[in-house]
């Protein structure tokens, strides 16, 4: 740790390179994040379209807000699937991810390896993560329709992503597969970073593995388990790759997850006045969670400095 | 070793054998389809032995000339790494080693600008490069990408940079190097492994992404990802051609992950677990 003294010297030169430093990454974000982020806003007071004539982007105050909160039924549809999706997606993910992690934790001489194995699916593109998912959902010729109409889970002639229910539970697991290899690293190297005098006390004592679970390894990992929890919900909450080349928001609307809706409004029926008011909201929300996010590792950095 | 552990031990083997099966044979069902000959791709029983082909690869990527996406992708990603690098390791070193008002609040920002869903951020994008021109060229996707990969390189720095002592910027300063000259010569060369391994990630990022690269660039600088679900048609996919696009699209990143896989962990977390 630097001395008081040192850590007062270093402020002291940096007074000449700061804004040198500084200013290039903030122009940059400026140009491509704040910039935009303030023309959403405007232009959700305008009722601009390219598909309807007369609709130059003129002003209309409140009207697309008002028109958000009382008649955009299928906008709030939307919401409640993303909710429902960012739950099942992410409760399952959790404890699939913490047990294998468990599971690994233990056999460290295989670990590595195997870690590799089991990381696949997160690194891949996300697009391609959604054309497996088709490749193998398929109705004729999918390889896990084959074997779940073997063992008798599908009927012969249900197939998953034509059917309302089990497109979302299609996505969902689509979901899990690829991301559930993100908790299990995350949480592993939270388990492999715990102080082992607690462990070894607990052993001393002959407490059982499942005593040790939840009396130690849980309390100590819970900051780690929590940052986890947040990382995941933001990025479910904004997830389009996978669906939008899955399912496309269907059968119907079942699985149309806000962040498609908002490119539906926008891009297909270019109704961008309103179009903004949607992806504002969709900002909104991961704003909060980012907030939530930065204060917890802010406050964990603080008592770490402590 | 009693009986009861050794039978313990090796439910967990299966059970690991089990999981890294499930993780692997979607993709790696992919991989097979991508040589199988036509009608093998379409049997509803699932072919496991066949004779490879690689006429897929052929028909996708030289009669449909895809080659140029992978062209696309591969200067775009590397175009998005390099401003990122540039522009964000000064920044990164700021936040390191000196606090200012305020400077929680950039931090932040920076945060918020990666997490900001990318559907949110295009819909203006596109509007203001419409405005300008510049709809369907490399540069807007890689501007684009510059969103999130700035940050990941600020936040990812930040804590690469915390780890070298200060004394070595003192002692370079001792030594008649001016402080950017430090930063230069020497805790340039210090970061480096940190510096690489960021830049493999912004690359796998940049490489990765489908929603602004689809949306800004949708014909001549369109990349691989933009490429795939165009080839997925209600009638007649040809499944055999998505599936070589997506191989190729996928293999280099799977190879770049085991090479940083030691930074794994903080690069998807900020930094804030340590792997």
């Amino acid at each position: 740790m630097a001395s008081p003294r040192t850590r007062s010297r270093a402020l002291v030169l940096d007074r000449g390179v700061g804004p040198l430093f500084l200013t290039p990454a903030l122009v940059l974000l400026a140009l491509v994040v704040v910039g935009p982020f303030f023309y959403t806003i405007a232009l959700s007071f305008t009722n601009l379209s390219y598909a309807l004539p007369d609709h130059n982007g003129s002003f209309v105050g409140f009207d697309n807000y008002r028109r958000l909160v009382r008649s955009d039924p299928v906008f709030w549809d939307s919401f409640k699937t993303t909710l429902l999706f960012v739950g099942a997606a992410v409760a399952v993910e959790m404890l699939l991810g913490f047990g294998i992690a468990l599971l690994l934790a233990g056999r460290l001489a295989r670990q590595r390896f195997v870690l590799t194995l089991v990381l696949v699916p997160m690194m891949l593109a996300p697009v391609t993560i959604g054309l497996i998912g088709k490749l193998m959902l398929q109705g004729e010729f999918g390889l896990a329709t084959y074997y779940l109409r073997q063992i008798g889970i599908l009927g012969e002639q249900t197939a998953m992503l034509s059917h309302p229910k089990l497109a979302l539970i299609a996505i969902v697991i689509l979901d899990v597969w690829q991301w559930t290899p993100f908790v299990t690293l995350v949480l592993l190297a939270g388990m492999l970073g715990l102080p082992r005098g607690p462990f070894e006390a607990a052993i001393m004592d002959g407490a059982s593995r499942a005593r040790i679970l939840w009396d130690i390894t849980l309390p100590l990992l819970r900051p780690i388990i929590g940052l986890v929890l947040l990382l995941r919900s933001i990025d479910a909450f904004k997830e389009f790759d996978k669906v939008f080349v899955l399912t496309g928001g269907g059968p119907g609307t079942a699985t149309e997850l806000l962040s498609i809706y908002t490119y539906r409004v926008n891009f297909r029926e270019w109704d961008l006045g309103y179009g903004a008011v949607c992806a504002f909201m969709v900002y909104l929300v991961v704003l909060i969670l980012s907030s939530v996010f930065y204060k917890a590792i802010s406050r964990r950095d603080r008592t770490a400095e402590r | 070793m009693s009986q009861m552990s050794r039978a313990w031990r090796g439910a967990v083997v299966a059970l690991v054998v089990a999981i890294v099966i499930l993780a692997l044979t979607p993709y790696l069902w992919m991989v097979l389809t991508s040589v199988k000959g036509r009608l093998e791709v379409l049997s509803d029983k699932p072919v496991w032995k066949f004779s490879p082909t690689l006429e897929h690869y052929g028909g996708v990527f030289i009669d449909k000339k895809y080659l140029p996406l992978v062209w696309n992708s591969a200067i775009i990603a590397v175009g998005t790494t390099i401003l990122s690098l540039v522009i964000g390791v000064p920044a990164a070193y700021v936040f390191a080693r000196s606090r200012f008002r305020g400077s929680e609040d950039l931090f932040f920002f920076f945060l918020t600008t990666r997490m900001a869903p990318a559907i949110s951020v295009v819909v203006p994008m596109y509007l203001l490069f419409n405005k300008l021109g510049l709809l369907d060229t490399r540069l807007v996707v890689v501007l684009a990408h510059s969103t999130f990969n700035l940050s990941l390189v600020v936040w990812m720095m930040r804590g690469f940079f915390a780890e070298i002592p200060p004394q070595m910027d003192e002692a370079a300063q001792l030594d008649g190097h001016t402080r950017a000259g430090a930063f230069v010569r020497v805790l340039l060369p210090l970061a480096a492994p940190g510096i690489a391994a960021t830049a493999v990630l912004c690359f796998i990022l940049s490489w990765n992404e489908f929603l602004y690269a689809f949306i800004l660039a949708a014909f001549d600088a369109r990349t691989l990802t933009v490429g795939i679900p165009g080839l997925v048609t209600p009638h007649g996919t040809l499944w055999g051609q998505v599936a070589a696009v997506a191989v190729v699209a996928t293999l280099p990143i799977i190879l770049f992950t085991i090479v940083v896989q030691r930074h794994l962990v903080r690069g998807l977390t900020f930094g804030a677990v340590k792997g």
